[in-house]
């Protein structure tokens, strides 16, 4: 036992690493959940699920972002990203999806995925699950992301937004009218609030996909891709 | 991921899954820095991230121990494990016991599928993931209390693993509702949108092409050496016909006859004080007086003038007259001796006479084509300009650029002329093609209204300094004598020969809602501030 006494001790310096990280864990989260905000603020204007006279424009990532002002829609929106903000920082989500769903049918016609991507720690389980060798090349990429400025991330984010912008130019128009459903991939233990129920995955029939930009934060990284359906003409 | 797992379980696991021997062997001969990372794994894995099955395999191992105690060998040291994995939650000392229960009797393992199971292990690490070794008879049996449940979970989980899901994650929607947009959006009407609204048709400023009001002025003289139209600050419009002056209340619309001069002589000139309580009223007699409005009575006469008064500015107390033999009189108001000052410089009727709003230079216009720029402090002009070919009754001082003057010149001339009134240079000019009877600059936008005569009889409005005509009103069958331009500066008042009294919004505001001067009650009849003192 006095060995494993000893190896405790020897994780002490290692320890005081993760809680500088946590202290960042908490600042990335708010990058990400402000990021998912805006993103489907973005998406629900770009998309035409309200009309463009209910959103304003703000500064925002150096863009002229479009947040909604429908009293609505806004409280709507900050139910689902008060809960956003407890998982994101606790780690429980894996993926964020924004499904555009047909009103009257209900069919998803476009399904906007965002996937999150615990760094630091996750990422060094990960990568040593894979082959062993590895271990000491992992810590060193778990470096490199740590010198991330504030100003490179937002000019990551910015790239996003500029690309979901720029995606109404190859999907296809949105026929009828259309609502919108945010589904979470939750960890088994993750706590859930009754708002929350259980969902199928709302995946797009003979889906096209598009990978957009990702973005990575000191401890998260975030990809975005877009499914959509291809027109019946094709 | 699996791999990693008998670590996390207990420091004391022997790895006793037989389906994965391979695994084990690097980690046994990895490098120092392999535990810590494992120990790193394992406390977030304590907090619940991940599971995976093969790590509740290595948990499940020592839990089972007891009822299982056929035990496979899993042929590696274990205790070489055990020293390198600490779970920093675990307490020594039961850690200790259960290193020493393990050496003792972890030699063979005989596979028991609801103790291996995904969903056994799930179940206790729900339970109390963290628990201390010393509870392992509790936790056993509280294990078996889900016994029911815990073979259909264990098919799942093995399902699910065969199918290669994580079965851990759940799909999560946010179930209210998301609110009905309130129309259809047809999304290729925005795809042209300007990010930011403009201005769109309704705000777009419209010159209008009817007068906003039109009023009866019956007798008006025909004569455009008069000036016989004035606007004061406080709403009133006088206006003098023939003989009549009448005052037009635009707040209130009420019209009173404020004077009639005597038989044989006729109003040539009407100026309104800068309080709006008095107006100066130049007649043909060469007489100069001045009516208090409210009172409805004379306060003085000022008489002097050899010929008719056709024109009048007043600088505070000072009111300037311009008469038809040229010469020009400045009077002061307050005292007895009226006359304090007399500029003689033109040579026929001076029919343009204006102060400019510092009251430092004057500038008149006569019929002898001349304009002359007056300091107050000198008798003599400051400058003399000879460029217009006509008669100049048209001046005008812009409001937003001091030195600025706008003259007018009559029918064969047609030309306003722009001054510096500090150089004396001549700055712009515009030819509008038909004689300019007066000039208003606008006091909300950068523009310039000129009244005109024969032949085209219109309103044109001119922006300034680029000089492009933005608008023309076709408002009057005739030319249109006299101009004013309300307190607000919103709306232009121009009187014509043909007997009429028109109101025209040309610099109505855009965006903000003006109330109008004409026909609407700016609120509290407020009392007319006397600010002179005339005797």
């Amino acid at each position: 036992m006095p060995a494993s006494a000893k190896s405790q001790d020897q994780h002490e310096p290692a320890k005081a690493a993760p809680t500088r990280s946590k202290l960042q864990l908490k600042g990335s989260s708010k990058v990400v959940a402000e990021f998912f905000e805006y993103s489907i603020n973005s998406i629900l204007f770009q998309r035409g699920i309200y009309p463009p006279e209910d959103f304003q424009v703000v500064k925002k990532y150096g863009l002229n972002m479009l947040l909604t002002v429908d009293e609505e829609v806004k409280s709507y929106i900050r139910r689902i990203m008060m809960q956003l903000n407890k998982w994101i920082t606790g780690g429980k989500i894996s993926k964020l999806v924004v499904a555009i769903v047909a009103l009257d049918t209900g069919e998803v016609a476009e399904r906007w995925q965002f996937d999150i991507e615990v760094l630091s720690k996750g990422a060094i389980a990960r990568k040593t699950t894979s082959v062993a060798d590895k271990e000491n090349a992992v810590p060193e990429s778990g470096m490199q992301t740590k010198e991330k400025s504030v100003d490179e991330i937002q000019s990551e984010i910015q790239a996003i937004i500029r690309q979901i912008t720029a995606s109404v130019t190859f999907l296809p128009v949105l026929e009828g009218r259309h609502t919108f459903n945010v589904l979470v991939y939750a960890d088994g233990d993750a706590q859930v609030p009754a708002e929350w129920i259980d969902s199928d995955p709302k995946e797009v029939r003979d889906a096209e996909q598009v990978k957009l930009r990702s973005f990575s934060t000191n401890s998260h990284k975030v990809d975005t891709m877009v499914a959509y359906r291809l027109g019946n003409a094709e | 991921m699996s791999f990693s797992t008998p670590i996390k379980s207990r420091p004391s696991v022997a790895n006793c899954t037989p389906s994965r021997p391979s695994y084990q062997q690097p980690r046994l001969d990895s490098s120092p820095l392999t535990p810590r990372q494992y120990a790193q794994l394992t406390s977030s894995f304590l907090s619940g991230r991940r599971r995976s099955p093969a790590a509740a395999q290595g948990k499940s191992c020592i839990h089972r121990q007891p009822s299982s105690p056929l035990r496979l060998d899993s042929g590696h040291p274990e205790s070489a494990l055990t020293g390198t994995g600490p779970v920093s939650s675990t307490p020594k000392k039961p850690a200790k016991k259960q290193l020493y229960r393990t050496s003792v009797q972890g030699d063979r393992f005989i596979p028991s599928r609801s103790s291996t199971s995904t969903a056994m292990s799930k179940l206790e690490s729900e339970s109390k993931a963290s628990a201390a070794s010393s509870d392992i008879s509790s936790s056993s049996a509280s294990s078996l209390s889900y016994q029911p449940n815990m073979t259909a979970l264990a098919y799942q989980s093995s399902v699910a693993e065969a199918c290669g899901l994580a079965l851990n994650t759940r799909i999560l929607a946010f179930k209210p509702e998301a609110p009905q947009s309130s129309k259809p959006i047809d999304l290729r009407s925005q795809y042209n949108r300007p990010l930011k609204p403009l201005a769109n048709a309704q705000l777009r400023r419209r010159l209008p092409t009817s007068a906003e009001r039109i009023l009866d002025a019956p007798g008006i003289r025909d004569d455009y050496y008069l000036n016989l139209l004035d606007w004061s600050c406080n709403s009133q419009v006088a206006i003098g016909l023939d003989r009549d002056l009448y005052v037009w209340n635009a707040e209130t619309g009420t019209v009173t006859n404020l004077l009639q001069t005597r038989p044989n002589t006729y109003i040539s000139g009407i100026k309104w004080s800068g309080d709006g309580a008095y107006v100066a009223v130049g007649l043909s007699d060469g007489d100069v007086q001045i009516w208090d409005a409210e009172e409805g009575e004379k306060v003085r006469s000022m008489t002097g003038h050899a010929a008719r008064v056709g024109v009048m500015s007043w600088d505070r107390h000072i009111l300037s007259s311009g008469c038809r033999d040229g010469s020009i009189w400045n009077h002061d108001v307050r005292i007895a001796e009226h006359k304090v000052s007399e500029y003689v410089n033109h040579q026929a009727e001076v029919c343009g006479l204006q102060w400019r709003s510092d009251g430092s230079q004057l500038a008149s216009g006569g019929n002898d084509n001349l304009v002359n720029i007056w300091d107050a402090r000198s008798s003599t002009p400051k400058f003399t300009k000879t460029n217009h070919k006509a008669a100049v009754k048209a001046l005008a001082w812009c409001p937003w650029q001091l030195n600025l003057l706008a003259t007018g010149g009559g029918t064969y001339d047609k030309h306003i002329h722009f001054w510096n009134g500090t150089t004396g240079a001549r700055v712009n000019s515009i030819d509008t093609g038909s004689q300019v009877t007066s000039l208003q600059w606008s006091t909300t936008y950068k523009e310039i209204v000129s009244s005109h005569g024969y032949p085209d009889n219109n309103l044109a409005i001119w922006s300034y300094p680029s000089l492009v005509k933005n608008g023309e009103i076709q408002g009057h069958d005739t030319r249109v004598l006299s101009s004013a331009l309300s307190p607000d500066g919103s709306t232009l008042a121009t009187v014509a020969s043909d007997e009429n009294l028109k109101f025209w919004k040309i610099f109505e505001q855009i965006g903000k809602k003006v109330s109008s001067a004409v026909g609407e009650t700016l609120g509290s009849g407020k009392d007319i501030a006397k600010v002179m003192m005339i005797r």
